[in-house]
């Protein structure tokens, strides 16, 4: 069973706003996700190397060649807020780690 | 689909008499299936106009040029609205085309409308849509299957030859499957992800839905190949449509894993497929029970690794630069409310267990152990084609379900177990009707093949096509 | 209580490609804002990274500048985290397998050779600008944000905390960004944020060989704030352990006004970035033939040749940094020298009025400052009027004999022609002659001073005093 507070912190992690409500339907969600995800843990995979990409390819190399940009209004056009060709964001109040 | 390019060249049809036709029947099926969340009517009557001139002038662009289409709501469409089925992009409209868009817009197939699915991908019925549910052409009362709903029901009901859809698990086959269509997933890298709004990108790949197996064999040629835009597009060879032979299916080793025809599948499904398995081996083909144990481990593996990618996936969508926004005094709540609001309840889910399994205290054993049990499924699929040259399962455990009858997430997850296997090793897989259950519902076969043997699996399903007594074989 | 210093730096240095690191918009500096972005960079939905190969060349190259090992295998993972700056809400870097590891910096702290261990050397994707609408982000109601810089190359140096002071803090700083010009990976601008450095500092009682509470400072954005937020540090942090205080593992930024170190803000808990390998990315694997081919076009290091010209040039240590300190002034040495100009003159040249004079205006032919050398040392003009001759070469397209001759500044070389002049001031300062005789030997300079005046510094000052020992007998 995972604790209450860790579903706020998940939340919190991954900014979303949870109604009490919701909190507590994926907390049940994740007590019970966790049970089979537990049986994934008795697979034995000592020695395995974990599998990250299907396909055991590398990356590819692109030149460095300088390719067209959008023209500052495209970019923008989609902005919910815009001012003097910036997006506008309301105060930051934690700083960067 | 032959037939149709036939009919444009010889001008016994129009490009602008086939969309007319896609648009009527959208209009008259529509309200009831809901397969589409736009239906872009001005554009492709425009685009089909262009194709007829084209063909006027003997410039066609393909054989193919004409053929309208419909795309799932998650690929990008230049200036064509790509919601995914969410409220927080409804209002969203991309600056350019996905790969696969542009591939098949050089081939001149005008552009339908986007297709319905569940919100970003994530589900196995289209009934989580902020757009409403998609309903079985064959069934109103049924699911149509997910996350393509929208693309399967819009071939099902006639409303579009063809279509795109994304699979991550089994969103191509599943609603395929469901629908009585067929679908492939294709190898993963064989075509660009470039455009397509990300699910899981070590598991998503594009594919095409048709009412035919040569339908999704041509669709297939038009949109595979390498990609410099797409760092995980393998540097396969191009598709070509092959030549037709049934003799393919003399000698081939048809592997039959057991663990794929155990409990919990329906019994007329597994009737069906064992009919289609006789045929087979009736034409020649050689029969080989194999195992496939850490199928068990398919669906919790995927089920950690998509949310996991799915989690940091969505994460972009932030309220900044795009999307809907949610006012607030501060940047971090203007996030989280934006998010809360604009995401429906089953991806707020994903996004929580996929946060869970990679944050610090957690991501090693589940995140980790996934991709290692991961290399287990990869290592026992290539194992069983060492054996065997295809192999062949049902594509879900059951006929398409009513809608609202699957209520816990497990329960729905559950809907992927014959079909993630294929997604976690990377191989392709291709589904097709092999018959009815005896509500009349169509019943799903599934092709396996090793990674870049989409020809062999198109061969085999052309076979078991042929052979198989079906209803709606029609093209148009 | 007397306590050790331990420092380690945190050194991104933007690469000084023309495209981004994952797309192909521009780096260049100063453009208006949200201009050099595209549907990548700008992370909308649907859109893939692809590498650029040169960010990868530049990251191989400073890590074998810095002895590293390279790894021919490496894997990008995402950095989850949200800040509008940031357009994915990751950020594609290295983290389990970095590009680089295990290297080294040597430079000298005054006339010591030290060594600071470098531990890693990854790539990674910087991300947006912030614009405050207070100036300050603490006060400020709104922020903008300009995306140019969005995807620009970095790479992120981390060296061992080695570092024992915060003047070795700087001189090591310095000694990196010589090396990373050098190179010709970075231009390493300060002022314009393509290096920047955090630094993590801690104390511990004298001798003592357990770690104390580390603080990391940021905003650093000078070699003088490096030097002062640390030596602010040790003052705090030892006054704070004086009176026998704990200090806070925290991160704190530098404010240049107050000339303090002020505590950032945060939540507290640490940060959870939840890494994992970025699934669009497969792992770089690297050509050693391609690393073998990179190290052969890397240049005479900035230490090297430091001690090339010590040992070979016989300079010393203090001309030697001029030299390396000055790449352009070394280069010019360096091609004089093996043109076979004397070294010391030629260093003295350089060093000295030279170097104000080449700041102002630009570098000099080299082979008109060789000439200029060459008329010296044939004694064609005083020392002098070197002077004057190379103030006029900036000005003047002439040759350095072009404009001795046409100004006649040629040094006068006729003995009886000097004659005349020396009898002239001996004669106009009787009494002074006088004196010298009666045993006031101090007046000799005056002498020699006033003819050279009256023969308007164009006297070989040799000749001016053997002319002056003829008539005023012995002296000096």
């Amino acid at each position: 069973m995972i604790k209450r507070e860790e579903v706020i912190r998940m939340a919190e992690l991954a900014r979303l706003e949870l109604s009490e409500e919701e909190i507590d339907l994926y907390w049940q969600d994740l007590n019970s996700f966790l049970v089979s995800g537990r049986k994934l843990q008795q697979v034995d995979v000592s020695g395995i190397e974990g599998t990250s990409h299907a396909m055991a390819v590398s990356s590819p190399l692109r030149s460095d060649r300088v390719g067209e940009s959008l023209p500052q209004d495209a970019v923008l056009a989609a902005g919910p807020e815009v001012m003097d060709g910036y997006f506008k964001v309301p105060r930051i109040v934690e700083e960067q780690q | 689909m032959r037939k149709l390019a036939h009919l444009l060249q010889t001008g016994e049809v129009s490009s602008t008499e086939l969309v007319r036709r896609c648009l009527e029947q959208i209009k008259k099926t529509q309200p009831v299936i809901n397969a589409f969340i736009t239906v872009d009517e001005e554009g492709a009557l425009a685009q089909a106009a262009q194709s007829d001139a084209r063909r006027a002038r003997g410039e066609a662009l393909s054989p193919w040029d004409g053929i309208p289409l419909a795309i799932k709501d998650n690929i990008s469409t230049q200036g064509l609205r790509t919601t995914c089925a969410s409220r927080f992009l409804r209002n969203y409209t991309p600056l350019y085309d996905a790969t696969v868009v542009e591939r098949v817009k050089q081939a001149g197939l005008p552009i339908l409308g986007k297709t319905n699915l569940d919100e970003f991908a994530m589900g196995s019925s289209t009934e989580y849509s902020s757009f409403g549910v998609t309903r079985n052409p064959h069934d109103v009362e049924r699911v149509a299957g997910g996350s393509s709903g929208g693309s399967a029901a819009a071939v099902a009901a006639e409303q579009a030859p063809w279509s795109l859809g994304t699979d991550t698990g089994g969103s191509i086959r599943q609603p395929a499957s469901f629908c009585g269509v067929v679908g492939l997933k294709p190898t993963y890298g064989r075509v660009s992800r470039y455009g397509v709004v990300a699910l899981a990108p070590s598991l998503d790949q594009v594919g095409p839905m048709a009412r035919t197996v040569e339908g999704a064999a041509v669709l297939f040629s038009l949109i595979a190949g390498t990609d410099s835009r797409d760092a995980t597009s393998t540097g396969a060879s191009p598709f070509q449509v092959p030549v037709w032979d049934p003799k393919v299916v003399q000698g081939l080793r048809v592997g039959v894993p057991e663990e794929f025809f155990s409990t919990g599948l329906q019994p007329e499904v597994e009737a069906a497929v064992r009919r289609s398995l006789q045929v087979l081996e009736e034409q020649g083909a050689v029969l080989q029970p194999i195992s496939l144990a850490t199928n068990q481990y398919a669906i919790d593996t995927y089920l950690t690794l998509v949310t996991a990618e799915a989690s940091s996936c969505l994460a972009r969508f932030d309220g900044v630069r795009y999307g809907e926004r949610v006012a607030a005094e501060d940047s971090n709540t203007m996030f989280a409310k934006s998010r809360g609001a604009g995401f429906g309840p089953e991806v707020k889910r994903r996004i929580m267990l996929g946060t869970y399994v990679l944050s610090a205290s957690h991501y090693e054993a589940y995140y980790e152990q996934a991709q290692r049990v991961r290399t287990l499924i990869k290592q026992d699929v290539a194992r069983a084609f060492e054996e065997v040259d295809v192999i062949i399962t049902p594509t879900t455990p059951s006929t398409a379900f009513r809608i609202g009858e699957k209520r816990s997430p497990l329960e729905m997850y559950l809907s992927d177990l014959y079909t993630a296997t294929a997604n976690l090793s990377g191989i392709c897989a291709l589904s097709l009707p092999c018959g009815y259950d005896s509500r009349g519902l169509p019943v799903g076969l599934q092709i396996m093949g090793n990674h870049f043997r989409e020809e062999l699996i198109f061969q085999v399903a052309h076979v078991v096509e042929e052979s198989v007594e079906r209803g709606a074989q029609r093209e148009l | 209580m007397n306590y050790d210093v331990v420092i380690g730096l945190e050194i991104h240095v933007a690469l000084l490609t023309d495209s981004k690191f994952l797309c192909g918009c521009s780096t260049a500096f100063g453009a208006p804002p949200n201009t050099q972005c595209c549907p990548v960079c700008l992370g909308l939905p649907g859109t893939l990274p692809v590498v650029n190969e040169k960010a990868v060349e530049y990251g191989v190259k400073a890590g074998l500048a810095l002895n590293c090992e390279v790894h021919c295998f490496s894997r990008f993972d995402r950095k989850n985290y949200f800040y509008p700056d940031l357009p994915k809400a990751y950020q594609i870097t290295q983290d389990t397998y970095p590009l680089c590891t295990n290297g080294f910096l040597e430079y000298y702290i005054d006339d010591e050779l030290c060594k600071t261990a470098i531990t890693r050397l990854h790539l990674e994707e910087e991300a947006g600008k912030l614009i405050h609408s207070s100036g300050s982000i603490v006060d400020s109601e709104y922020s903008l944000v300009d995306y140019n810089r969005a995807g620009i190359p970095l790479i992120e140096i981390v060296t061992a905390p080695d570092i024992t002071s915060p003047r070795q803090a700087r001189l090591f700083l310095e000694q990196l960004r010589l090396l990373m010009r050098c190179i010709g990976v970075s231009d390493t601008k300060m002022e314009e944020g393509s290096l920047r450095c955090d630094a993590n500092i801690s104390l511990k009682p004298e001798g003592s060989m357990v770690l104390g509470t580390k603080v990391e400072i940021k905003n650093l954005n000078s070699f003088r704030a490096l030097e002062r937020a640390l030596e602010y540090e040790v003052s705090r942090q030892g006054m704070v352990l004086d009176r026998g205080g704990k200090i806070k593992q925290e991160s704190r930024t530098w404010d240049e006004r107050s000339g303090k170190t002020m505590p950032m803000r945060s939540k507290g808990d640490a940060p959870d970035y939840r890494y994992f390998p970025d699934p669009d990315l497969p792992p770089l694997r690297l050509d050693p033939a391609w690393v073998a081919q990179i190290k052969d076009t890397l240049p005479e290091l900035p230490l090297e040749r430091l001690h090339r010209l010590e040992r070979d040039f016989g300079l010393s240590r203090y001309e030697a940094t001029f030299l390396v300190n000055y790449p352009d002034f070394g280069q010019l040495f360096l091609e004089l020298a093996a043109a076979g100009e004397d070294n010391t003159a030629l260093v003295n040249l350089l060093m000295g009025d030279y170097a104000r004079l080449a700041r102002e205006h630009g570098h000099l032919a080299p082979q008109r400052i060789a000439e200029l050398l060459t008329i010296l040392q044939e004694g064609l003009i005083t020392q002098n009027r070197s002077k004057a001759v190379l103030e006029e070469l900036f000005r003047s397209p002439l040759s350095p004999r072009e404009i001795v001759r046409e100004k006649g500044w040629e040094v006068l070389r006729d003995s009886s022609q000097l004659g005349a002049v020396v009898q002239e001031v001996l004669a106009a300062n009787g009494d002074l002659v006088a004196r010298y005789r009666a045993g006031e030997e101090k007046l000799w300079g005056f002498f020699v001073g006033q003819v050279m005046r009256a023969a308007e510094g164009k006297a070989d000052p040799k000749l001016v005093n053997e002319l002056l020992r003829e008539v005023l007998g012995k002296a000096d």
